[in-house]
Protein backbone atom coordinates (compact mmCIF):
# COMPACT_ATOMS: atom_id res chain seq x y z
CA UNK A 1 0.00 0.00 0.00
CA UNK A 2 1.25 3.52 -0.74
CA UNK A 3 2.00 5.93 2.07
CA UNK A 4 -0.32 8.73 3.17
CA UNK A 5 1.91 11.23 1.42
CA UNK A 6 1.94 9.27 -1.85
CA UNK A 7 -1.83 8.87 -1.80
CA UNK A 8 -2.39 12.58 -1.12
CA UNK A 9 0.01 13.53 -3.91
CA UNK A 10 -1.74 11.14 -6.35
CA UNK A 11 -5.19 12.59 -5.60
CA UNK A 12 -3.94 16.16 -5.82
CA UNK A 13 -2.36 15.40 -9.19
CA UNK A 14 -5.56 13.77 -10.41
CA UNK A 15 -7.72 16.67 -9.33
CA UNK A 16 -5.50 19.67 -10.03
CA UNK A 17 -3.37 18.26 -12.84
CA UNK A 18 -0.14 19.22 -11.06
CA UNK A 19 2.70 16.65 -11.25
CA UNK A 20 5.38 18.30 -9.13
CA UNK A 21 4.54 19.67 -5.74
CA UNK A 22 6.48 20.53 -2.62
CA UNK A 23 5.27 19.96 0.92
CA UNK A 24 5.14 23.69 1.52
CA UNK A 25 3.05 24.36 -1.60
CA UNK A 26 -0.31 26.01 -0.92
CA UNK A 27 -3.24 24.31 -2.61
CA UNK A 28 -4.69 27.66 -3.62
CA UNK A 29 -1.73 30.02 -4.14
CA UNK A 30 0.75 27.53 -5.65
CA UNK A 31 -1.30 24.66 -7.06
CA UNK A 32 -4.20 26.72 -8.43
CA UNK A 33 -7.06 25.18 -6.46
CA UNK A 34 -10.23 27.24 -6.53
CA UNK A 35 -12.79 27.01 -3.74
CA UNK A 36 -14.79 24.35 -5.56
CA UNK A 37 -11.60 22.31 -6.10
CA UNK A 38 -10.93 22.44 -2.36
CA UNK A 39 -14.36 21.01 -1.62
CA UNK A 40 -13.80 18.23 -4.13
CA UNK A 41 -10.33 17.48 -2.77
CA UNK A 42 -11.80 17.06 0.71
CA UNK A 43 -14.39 14.66 -0.70
CA UNK A 44 -11.72 12.70 -2.61
CA UNK A 45 -9.46 12.43 0.45
CA UNK A 46 -12.40 11.18 2.51
CA UNK A 47 -13.19 8.54 -0.08
CA UNK A 48 -9.54 7.52 -0.48
CA UNK A 49 -8.91 7.06 3.24
CA UNK A 50 -12.42 6.05 4.33
CA UNK A 51 -12.59 8.88 6.86
CA UNK A 52 -14.94 11.73 7.77
CA UNK A 53 -13.34 15.15 8.09
CA UNK A 54 -14.83 18.20 9.76
CA UNK A 55 -15.31 20.53 6.82
CA UNK A 56 -14.16 23.68 8.62
CA UNK A 57 -10.98 22.02 9.86
CA UNK A 58 -10.30 20.34 6.51
CA UNK A 59 -10.79 23.51 4.50
CA UNK A 60 -8.51 25.41 6.87
CA UNK A 61 -5.61 23.22 5.73
CA UNK A 62 -3.40 25.28 3.44
CA UNK A 63 -0.41 23.25 2.26
CA UNK A 64 0.30 19.74 1.03
CA UNK A 65 2.38 19.10 4.13
CA UNK A 66 -0.43 20.31 6.40
CA UNK A 67 -2.83 17.99 4.57
CA UNK A 68 -0.57 15.01 5.20
CA UNK A 69 -0.34 15.85 8.91
CA UNK A 70 -4.06 16.51 9.20
CA UNK A 71 -5.12 13.32 7.42
CA UNK A 72 -2.69 11.19 9.45
CA UNK A 73 -4.25 12.64 12.58
CA UNK A 74 -7.83 12.00 11.43
CA UNK A 75 -6.96 8.45 10.34
CA UNK A 76 -5.49 7.78 13.76
CA UNK A 77 -8.51 9.27 15.56
CA UNK A 78 -10.93 7.22 13.45
CA UNK A 79 -8.93 4.00 13.70
CA UNK A 80 -7.99 3.83 10.04
CA UNK A 81 -4.67 2.07 9.43
CA UNK A 82 -2.20 3.69 7.02
CA UNK A 83 1.29 3.04 5.67
CA UNK A 84 4.05 5.48 6.61
CA UNK B 1 -63.17 26.97 23.77
CA UNK B 2 -59.45 26.67 23.26
CA UNK B 3 -58.08 25.32 20.00
CA UNK B 4 -54.93 23.24 20.48
CA UNK B 5 -52.97 22.68 17.29
CA UNK B 6 -50.65 19.70 17.57
CA UNK B 7 -47.75 18.98 15.26
CA UNK B 8 -45.72 16.89 17.63
CA UNK B 9 -47.54 13.56 17.43
CA UNK B 10 -47.47 12.76 13.73
CA UNK B 11 -45.14 10.00 12.64
CA UNK B 12 -45.37 11.15 9.04
CA UNK B 13 -44.68 14.86 9.26
CA UNK B 14 -41.84 14.06 6.85
CA UNK B 15 -44.60 13.96 4.20
CA UNK B 16 -44.33 17.74 4.34
CA UNK B 17 -40.53 17.93 4.28
CA UNK B 18 -38.57 20.01 3.53
CA UNK B 19 -41.11 22.77 4.22
CA UNK B 20 -41.90 21.75 7.81
CA UNK B 21 -38.32 21.23 8.94
CA UNK B 22 -38.37 24.78 10.26
CA UNK B 23 -42.07 25.40 10.89
CA UNK B 24 -45.17 23.55 12.09
CA UNK B 25 -47.54 22.15 9.49
CA UNK B 26 -50.21 24.79 10.16
CA UNK B 27 -47.83 27.50 8.91
CA UNK B 28 -48.01 26.00 5.43
CA UNK B 29 -49.97 28.13 3.03
CA UNK B 30 -52.66 27.41 0.48
CA UNK B 31 -54.72 30.03 -1.29
CA UNK B 32 -54.60 33.34 0.55
CA UNK B 33 -54.00 31.95 4.03
CA UNK B 34 -52.13 29.47 6.18
CA UNK B 35 -53.69 26.20 7.31
CA UNK B 36 -53.98 27.72 10.80
CA UNK B 37 -55.86 30.73 9.42
CA UNK B 38 -58.31 28.37 7.74
CA UNK B 39 -58.87 26.27 10.87
CA UNK B 40 -59.31 29.31 13.11
CA UNK B 41 -61.73 30.91 10.66
CA UNK B 42 -63.85 27.78 10.59
CA UNK B 43 -63.66 26.75 14.26
CA UNK B 44 -63.84 30.24 15.75
CA UNK B 45 -62.05 29.44 19.04
CA UNK B 46 -61.72 31.86 21.93
CA UNK B 47 -57.99 31.23 21.99
CA UNK B 48 -55.33 29.05 20.41
CA UNK B 49 -52.26 27.21 21.72
CA UNK B 50 -49.60 25.20 19.94
CA UNK B 51 -47.65 21.98 20.41
CA UNK B 52 -44.69 21.67 18.06
CA UNK B 53 -41.78 19.19 17.94
CA UNK B 54 -39.45 19.90 20.88
CA UNK B 55 -36.55 20.97 18.69
CA UNK B 56 -38.48 23.93 17.25
CA UNK B 57 -40.24 24.99 20.47
CA UNK B 58 -37.83 27.74 21.54
CA UNK B 59 -37.63 29.17 18.05
CA UNK B 60 -41.39 29.09 17.51
CA UNK B 61 -41.92 30.98 20.75
CA UNK B 62 -39.97 33.84 19.18
CA UNK B 63 -42.32 33.81 16.19
CA UNK B 64 -45.74 33.80 17.86
CA UNK B 65 -47.38 35.44 20.85
CA UNK B 66 -49.55 32.44 21.77
CA UNK B 67 -48.48 29.59 24.10
CA UNK B 68 -46.13 27.00 22.64
CA UNK B 69 -45.63 23.53 24.20
CA UNK B 70 -47.26 24.75 27.39
CA UNK B 71 -49.10 21.91 29.17
CA UNK B 72 -51.02 24.38 31.33
CA UNK B 73 -53.07 25.16 28.20
CA UNK B 74 -54.49 21.63 28.50
CA UNK B 75 -56.79 22.67 31.35
CA UNK B 76 -59.27 25.35 32.38
CA UNK B 77 -61.47 25.38 29.30
CA UNK B 78 -63.23 23.20 26.75
CA UNK B 79 -60.57 21.98 24.35
CA UNK B 80 -60.49 21.07 20.69
CA UNK B 81 -57.23 19.37 19.81
CA UNK B 82 -56.68 19.24 16.08
CA UNK B 83 -54.18 17.61 13.78
CA UNK B 84 -53.29 20.47 11.44
CA UNK B 85 -53.43 18.27 8.37
CA UNK B 86 -57.22 18.04 8.74
CA UNK B 87 -58.90 20.27 6.20
CA UNK B 88 -60.72 23.18 7.80
CA UNK B 89 -63.72 22.64 5.55
CA UNK B 90 -64.58 19.53 7.58
CA UNK B 91 -65.33 21.58 10.67
CA UNK B 92 -68.86 22.76 10.12
CA UNK B 93 -69.17 26.46 10.90
CA UNK B 94 -72.83 25.99 11.78
CA UNK B 95 -71.64 23.78 14.61
CA UNK B 96 -69.01 26.12 15.91
CA UNK B 97 -71.19 27.64 18.59
CA UNK B 98 -73.00 24.58 19.78
CA UNK B 99 -75.97 24.21 17.44
CA UNK B 100 -77.39 20.73 17.05
CA UNK B 101 -75.57 18.95 14.23
CA UNK B 102 -77.65 18.00 11.20
CA UNK B 103 -77.16 14.53 9.72
CA UNK B 104 -74.02 14.13 7.57
CA UNK B 105 -72.57 17.35 8.98
CA UNK B 106 -68.91 17.96 9.55
CA UNK B 107 -67.22 17.80 12.92
CA UNK B 108 -68.78 19.99 15.57
CA UNK B 109 -66.24 22.30 17.15
CA UNK B 110 -68.17 22.28 20.41
CA UNK B 111 -70.08 19.53 22.14
CA UNK B 112 -69.59 16.46 24.31
CA UNK B 113 -66.18 14.84 24.55
CA UNK B 114 -65.26 12.80 21.51
CA UNK B 115 -62.02 11.52 19.97
CA UNK B 116 -61.96 11.32 16.18
CA UNK B 117 -59.58 8.69 14.86
CA UNK B 118 -58.85 7.63 11.33
CA UNK B 119 -58.63 4.06 10.05
CA UNK B 120 -55.00 3.84 11.17
CA UNK B 121 -56.00 4.79 14.70
CA UNK B 122 -54.37 8.21 14.47
CA UNK B 123 -56.14 10.95 16.41
CA UNK B 124 -57.34 13.66 14.00
CA UNK B 125 -59.22 15.67 16.59
CA UNK B 126 -60.09 15.43 20.26
CA UNK B 127 -63.00 17.40 21.58
CA UNK B 128 -62.80 17.45 25.35
CA UNK B 129 -65.11 19.28 27.72
CA UNK B 130 -63.63 21.17 30.64
CA UNK B 131 -65.23 18.66 33.04
CA UNK B 132 -63.51 15.72 31.33
CA UNK B 133 -60.13 17.44 31.12
CA UNK B 134 -59.55 16.97 34.84
CA UNK B 135 -59.59 13.19 34.57
CA UNK B 136 -56.80 13.03 32.01
CA UNK B 137 -53.05 12.71 32.39
CA UNK B 138 -51.53 16.09 31.69
CA UNK B 139 -47.76 15.65 32.09
CA UNK B 140 -47.11 15.97 28.37
CA UNK B 141 -49.13 16.38 25.20
CA UNK B 142 -48.34 12.79 24.23
CA UNK B 143 -49.64 11.41 27.54
CA UNK B 144 -52.63 13.74 27.45
CA UNK B 145 -53.76 12.60 24.00
CA UNK B 146 -53.11 8.94 24.81
CA UNK B 147 -55.13 9.29 28.00
CA UNK B 148 -57.99 11.01 26.17
CA UNK B 149 -58.01 8.33 23.49
CA UNK B 150 -58.08 5.58 26.10
CA UNK B 151 -60.81 7.02 28.33
CA UNK B 152 -63.16 9.08 26.15
CA UNK B 153 -65.54 7.91 23.39
CA UNK B 154 -63.73 7.23 20.11
CA UNK B 155 -65.44 7.72 16.76
CA UNK B 156 -64.11 6.52 13.45
CA UNK B 157 -63.94 9.48 11.11
CA UNK B 158 -63.00 10.04 7.52
CA UNK B 159 -62.01 13.65 7.66
CA UNK B 160 -60.22 14.81 4.57
CA UNK B 161 -56.59 15.71 5.16
CA UNK B 162 -53.69 17.38 3.45
CA UNK B 163 -51.36 14.41 3.00
CA UNK B 164 -48.41 15.87 1.13
CA UNK B 165 -47.09 19.31 0.28
CA UNK B 166 -48.12 18.96 -3.35
CA UNK B 167 -51.76 18.63 -2.23
CA UNK B 168 -51.56 22.29 -1.25
CA UNK B 169 -50.10 23.32 -4.58
CA UNK B 170 -52.72 21.40 -6.52
CA UNK B 171 -55.55 22.96 -4.46
CA UNK B 172 -54.19 26.49 -4.64
CA UNK B 173 -56.37 27.79 -7.49
CA UNK B 174 -59.58 26.66 -5.83
CA UNK B 175 -58.55 27.94 -2.41
CA UNK B 176 -57.73 31.41 -3.74
CA UNK B 177 -61.08 31.57 -5.49
CA UNK B 178 -62.99 30.41 -2.41
CA UNK B 179 -61.16 32.72 0.00
CA UNK B 180 -61.42 35.74 -2.29
CA UNK B 181 -65.18 35.24 -2.43
CA UNK B 182 -65.41 34.78 1.35
CA UNK B 183 -63.43 37.96 1.95
CA UNK B 184 -65.81 39.93 -0.25
CA UNK B 185 -63.32 42.67 -1.11
CA UNK B 186 -62.92 44.08 -4.59
CA UNK B 187 -62.01 47.31 -6.31
CA UNK B 188 -58.97 49.51 -6.65
CA UNK B 189 -57.85 51.13 -3.40
CA UNK B 190 -54.18 51.42 -4.32
CA UNK B 191 -52.43 53.54 -6.97
CA UNK B 192 -52.97 52.37 -10.50
CA UNK B 193 -51.32 54.10 -13.45
CA UNK B 194 -52.88 53.98 -16.90
CA UNK B 195 -52.84 52.26 -19.24
CA UNK B 196 -53.97 49.27 -17.24
CA UNK B 197 -55.80 46.38 -18.83
CA UNK B 198 -58.26 44.48 -16.68
CA UNK B 199 -59.71 41.41 -18.37
CA UNK B 200 -62.78 39.73 -16.91
CA UNK B 201 -64.90 41.31 -14.23
CA UNK B 202 -63.52 44.21 -12.20
CA UNK B 203 -65.37 42.69 -9.26
CA UNK B 204 -62.76 39.93 -9.32
CA UNK B 205 -59.83 42.31 -8.78
CA UNK B 206 -58.72 43.89 -5.52
CA UNK B 207 -55.77 46.26 -5.26
CA UNK B 208 -55.19 47.10 -1.59
CA UNK B 209 -54.24 50.53 -0.24
CA UNK B 210 -50.58 51.30 -0.70
CA UNK B 211 -50.20 48.90 -3.61
CA UNK B 212 -48.88 50.38 -6.85
CA UNK B 213 -49.65 49.08 -10.31
CA UNK B 214 -47.41 50.64 -12.93
CA UNK B 215 -48.54 51.38 -16.51
CA UNK B 216 -48.68 48.58 -19.08
CA UNK B 217 -49.82 45.90 -16.68
CA UNK B 218 -52.50 43.32 -17.48
CA UNK B 219 -54.68 41.93 -14.71
CA UNK B 220 -56.54 38.99 -16.24
CA UNK B 221 -59.36 37.98 -13.93
CA UNK B 222 -61.33 36.17 -16.59
CA UNK B 223 -60.71 32.77 -15.02
CA UNK B 224 -60.26 33.74 -11.39
CA UNK B 225 -59.85 36.57 -8.89
CA UNK B 226 -56.71 38.62 -8.28
CA UNK B 227 -55.82 40.02 -4.87
CA UNK B 228 -52.87 42.42 -4.68
CA UNK B 229 -52.11 43.16 -1.04
CA UNK B 230 -50.85 46.30 0.68
CA UNK B 231 -47.57 47.85 -0.36
CA UNK B 232 -47.03 45.54 -3.32
CA UNK B 233 -45.70 46.98 -6.56
CA UNK B 234 -46.33 45.58 -10.04
CA UNK B 235 -43.81 46.79 -12.60
CA UNK B 236 -44.60 47.43 -16.28
CA UNK B 237 -45.16 44.53 -18.67
CA UNK B 238 -46.29 42.20 -15.90
CA UNK B 239 -49.26 40.00 -16.67
CA UNK B 240 -51.13 38.61 -13.67
CA UNK B 241 -53.69 35.86 -14.25
CA UNK B 242 -56.25 34.91 -11.66
CA UNK B 243 -56.73 33.13 -9.43
CA UNK B 244 -53.77 34.85 -7.81
CA UNK B 245 -52.81 36.23 -4.42
CA UNK B 246 -49.82 38.52 -4.05
CA UNK B 247 -48.94 39.25 -0.42
CA UNK B 248 -47.85 42.49 1.19
CA UNK B 249 -44.81 44.51 0.13
CA UNK B 250 -43.87 42.26 -2.76
CA UNK B 251 -42.54 43.22 -6.14
CA UNK B 252 -43.41 41.79 -9.55
CA UNK B 253 -40.85 42.66 -12.17
CA UNK B 254 -42.26 42.24 -15.64
CA UNK B 255 -43.49 38.87 -14.49
CA UNK B 256 -45.59 36.41 -16.42
CA UNK B 257 -47.61 35.50 -13.35
CA UNK B 258 -49.80 32.70 -14.60
CA UNK B 259 -52.86 31.32 -12.78
CA UNK B 260 -52.83 29.81 -9.31
CA UNK B 261 -49.98 31.64 -7.59
CA UNK B 262 -49.79 32.57 -3.93
CA UNK B 263 -46.83 34.81 -3.38
CA UNK B 264 -45.91 35.60 0.21
CA UNK B 265 -45.13 38.90 1.80
CA UNK B 266 -41.90 40.67 0.81
CA UNK B 267 -41.08 38.58 -2.27
CA UNK B 268 -39.50 39.71 -5.52
CA UNK B 269 -40.74 37.75 -8.49
CA UNK B 270 -39.91 37.90 -12.17
CA UNK B 271 -39.95 35.47 -15.08
CA UNK B 272 -42.75 32.95 -15.47
CA UNK B 273 -44.50 31.53 -12.43
CA UNK B 274 -47.48 29.17 -12.54
CA UNK B 275 -49.58 27.52 -9.81
CA UNK B 276 -46.91 27.94 -7.15
CA UNK B 277 -46.82 28.89 -3.50
CA UNK B 278 -43.95 31.07 -2.33
CA UNK B 279 -43.38 31.94 1.31
CA UNK B 280 -42.19 35.32 2.54
CA UNK B 281 -38.82 36.93 1.84
CA UNK B 282 -38.07 34.68 -1.12
CA UNK B 283 -36.83 35.92 -4.45
CA UNK B 284 -37.16 34.70 -7.98
CA UNK B 285 -36.07 38.00 -9.41
CA UNK B 286 -35.05 36.99 -12.90
CA UNK B 287 -36.27 35.05 -15.91
CA UNK B 288 -36.83 31.32 -15.66
CA UNK B 289 -39.90 29.14 -15.11
CA UNK B 290 -41.32 28.02 -11.77
CA UNK B 291 -44.40 25.83 -12.00
CA UNK B 292 -46.49 23.75 -9.58
CA UNK B 293 -43.89 24.32 -6.91
CA UNK B 294 -43.80 25.09 -3.21
CA UNK B 295 -41.01 27.44 -2.12
CA UNK B 296 -40.05 28.13 1.49
CA UNK B 297 -38.88 31.41 3.00
CA UNK B 298 -35.57 33.22 2.46
CA UNK B 299 -35.02 31.35 -0.79
CA UNK B 300 -33.13 32.89 -3.67
CA UNK B 301 -33.55 31.36 -7.11
CA UNK B 302 -30.76 32.57 -9.39
CA UNK B 303 -31.37 33.87 -12.89
CA UNK B 304 -32.73 31.25 -15.29
CA UNK B 305 -33.47 28.79 -12.54
CA UNK B 306 -36.14 26.67 -14.18
CA UNK B 307 -38.13 23.68 -13.04
CA UNK B 308 -40.03 21.06 -14.95
CA UNK B 309 -43.58 20.33 -13.77
CA UNK B 310 -44.62 17.94 -16.51
CA UNK B 311 -42.91 14.79 -17.72
CA UNK B 312 -42.32 14.25 -21.42
CA UNK B 313 -44.54 11.16 -21.40
CA UNK B 314 -47.33 12.89 -19.43
CA UNK B 315 -47.21 10.19 -16.76
CA UNK B 316 -47.78 11.00 -13.09
CA UNK B 317 -44.90 12.62 -11.26
CA UNK B 318 -43.06 10.91 -8.44
CA UNK B 319 -41.16 12.65 -5.64
CA UNK B 320 -38.39 11.30 -3.39
CA UNK B 321 -38.93 12.82 0.04
CA UNK B 322 -36.31 10.69 1.79
CA UNK B 323 -33.78 10.39 -1.03
CA UNK B 324 -34.49 6.71 -1.55
CA UNK B 325 -38.15 5.88 -2.11
CA UNK B 326 -40.25 7.43 -4.87
CA UNK B 327 -43.80 8.44 -4.01
CA UNK B 328 -46.27 8.57 -6.85
CA UNK B 329 -48.11 11.90 -6.54
CA UNK B 330 -50.93 10.72 -8.80
CA UNK B 331 -50.68 14.03 -10.62
CA UNK B 332 -49.15 14.80 -13.99
CA UNK B 333 -48.26 18.29 -12.78
CA UNK B 334 -45.85 18.58 -9.86
CA UNK B 335 -42.86 20.88 -9.84
CA UNK B 336 -40.34 21.35 -7.03
CA UNK B 337 -40.42 21.38 -3.25
CA UNK B 338 -37.84 23.92 -2.16
CA UNK B 339 -36.93 24.31 1.51
CA UNK B 340 -36.18 27.46 3.50
CA UNK B 341 -32.93 29.33 2.85
CA UNK B 342 -32.17 27.44 -0.38
CA UNK B 343 -29.94 29.29 -2.83
CA UNK B 344 -29.69 28.27 -6.48
CA UNK B 345 -27.10 29.49 -8.94
CA UNK B 346 -27.81 30.89 -12.37
CA UNK B 347 -29.03 28.32 -14.83
CA UNK B 348 -30.22 25.76 -12.29
CA UNK B 349 -32.43 23.12 -13.91
CA UNK B 350 -34.77 21.27 -11.58
CA UNK B 351 -36.28 18.00 -12.72
CA UNK B 352 -40.00 17.19 -12.48
CA UNK B 353 -40.91 16.48 -8.85
CA UNK B 354 -37.62 17.70 -7.40
CA UNK B 355 -36.88 17.97 -3.69
CA UNK B 356 -34.40 20.60 -2.58
CA UNK B 357 -33.79 20.36 1.15
CA UNK B 358 -33.66 23.33 3.49
CA UNK B 359 -30.40 25.33 3.53
CA UNK B 360 -29.19 23.53 0.41
CA UNK B 361 -26.89 25.44 -1.90
CA UNK B 362 -26.88 24.67 -5.60
CA UNK B 363 -24.12 25.45 -8.06
CA UNK B 364 -25.55 24.21 -11.30
CA UNK B 365 -23.57 22.42 -13.97
CA UNK B 366 -26.01 22.90 -16.83
CA UNK B 367 -27.58 19.48 -16.45
CA UNK B 368 -30.85 18.82 -14.63
CA UNK B 369 -30.18 18.21 -10.95
CA UNK B 370 -30.77 14.88 -9.21
CA UNK B 371 -34.35 14.74 -7.97
CA UNK B 372 -33.33 14.83 -4.32
CA UNK B 373 -30.87 17.31 -2.86
CA UNK B 374 -30.61 16.81 0.92
CA UNK B 375 -30.93 19.62 3.44
CA UNK B 376 -27.64 21.44 4.07
CA UNK B 377 -26.19 19.78 0.97
CA UNK B 378 -23.82 21.75 -1.23
CA UNK B 379 -24.44 20.61 -4.79
CA UNK B 380 -21.21 21.31 -6.61
CA UNK B 381 -19.82 19.93 -9.88
CA UNK B 382 -22.73 17.52 -10.20
CA UNK B 383 -22.47 15.90 -6.77
CA UNK B 384 -23.69 16.53 -3.23
CA UNK B 385 -20.82 17.57 -0.98
CA UNK B 386 -20.32 18.90 2.52
CA UNK B 387 -19.19 22.12 0.89
CA UNK B 388 -18.08 24.71 3.38
CA UNK B 389 -20.40 23.32 6.02
CA UNK B 390 -23.41 24.67 7.85
CA UNK B 391 -21.50 27.54 9.46
CA UNK B 392 -21.07 29.20 6.08
CA UNK B 393 -24.76 28.59 5.26
CA UNK B 394 -25.72 30.28 8.53
CA UNK B 395 -23.53 33.26 7.63
CA UNK B 396 -25.34 33.54 4.30
CA UNK B 397 -28.72 33.31 6.04
CA UNK B 398 -27.67 36.04 8.49
CA UNK B 399 -26.61 38.30 5.62
CA UNK B 400 -29.80 37.70 3.64
CA UNK B 401 -31.97 38.41 6.68
CA UNK B 402 -30.09 41.51 7.76
CA UNK B 403 -30.61 42.98 4.28
CA UNK B 404 -34.34 42.93 5.07
CA UNK B 405 -33.98 44.14 8.64
CA UNK B 406 -34.47 40.70 10.19
CA UNK B 407 -32.26 38.96 12.70
CA UNK B 408 -30.83 35.47 12.76
CA UNK B 409 -31.30 34.46 16.37
CA UNK B 410 -29.70 31.99 18.74
CA UNK B 411 -33.03 30.12 18.81
CA UNK B 412 -33.05 29.91 15.02
CA UNK B 413 -29.52 28.54 15.01
CA UNK B 414 -30.36 25.92 17.64
CA UNK B 415 -33.40 24.82 15.65
CA UNK B 416 -31.41 24.55 12.42
CA UNK B 417 -28.66 22.67 14.29
CA UNK B 418 -31.33 20.14 15.24
CA UNK B 419 -32.56 20.00 11.65
CA UNK B 420 -28.95 19.39 10.57
CA UNK B 421 -28.86 16.32 12.84
CA UNK B 422 -32.33 15.10 11.80
CA UNK B 423 -31.39 15.27 8.14
CA UNK B 424 -27.88 13.91 8.61
CA UNK B 425 -28.42 10.26 7.53
CA UNK B 426 -29.95 11.22 4.18
CA UNK B 427 -27.26 13.84 3.57
CA UNK B 428 -24.43 11.47 4.49
CA UNK B 429 -25.70 8.87 2.04
CA UNK B 430 -25.84 11.48 -0.74
CA UNK B 431 -22.35 12.77 0.09
CA UNK B 432 -20.97 9.23 0.10
CA UNK B 433 -22.51 8.58 -3.29
CA UNK B 434 -20.98 11.83 -4.56
CA UNK B 435 -17.52 10.95 -3.24
CA UNK B 436 -17.62 7.62 -5.02
CA UNK B 437 -18.50 9.31 -8.30
CA UNK B 438 -15.74 11.84 -7.83
CA UNK B 439 -13.09 9.20 -7.26
CA UNK B 440 -14.03 7.04 -10.24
Amino acid sequence: MATVEERIRAITTKKLGVEDMKLEDSFTADLGAESVDSIELVAMFEEEFGIEMDEDAALAVETVGDAITFIRKVCKEQGVETEE
Amino acid sequence: MRLILIDSLRENRSNFYPLVLGRPIWELRCGMNSLEDKLVAKIDPDETAYFVPDYMGSYYRTQVAKPVNDVTTLAGDDLLLVDPSVKAADFDPALARGQAPPAEAGVAARGPSEIGVNEQGQVLYARITEEDVGGLTAGSIEKFVASAKASLPNVKCRLSTWDYTWDLVLANCQEITTEFAALGQSGIEGDVEEPLAIRGSKKDVYVAPGAKVHPMVTLDAEHGPIYIDEGTEIHPFSRVEGPCYIGKNSLLLGAKCREGNSIGDVCKVGGEVEESIIHGHSNKYHDGFLGHSYVGEWVNLGAFTTNSDLKNDYSSVSVMLDGRRSIDTGSTKVGSLIGDHVKTSIGTLLNTGSYVGAMALIMATGKPLPKHIPSFGWFIEGIVTKGFGKGRLYETAKTAMSRRGRQWTQQAEEMWDAVFEITSPVRKAAIKKGRRRLSM
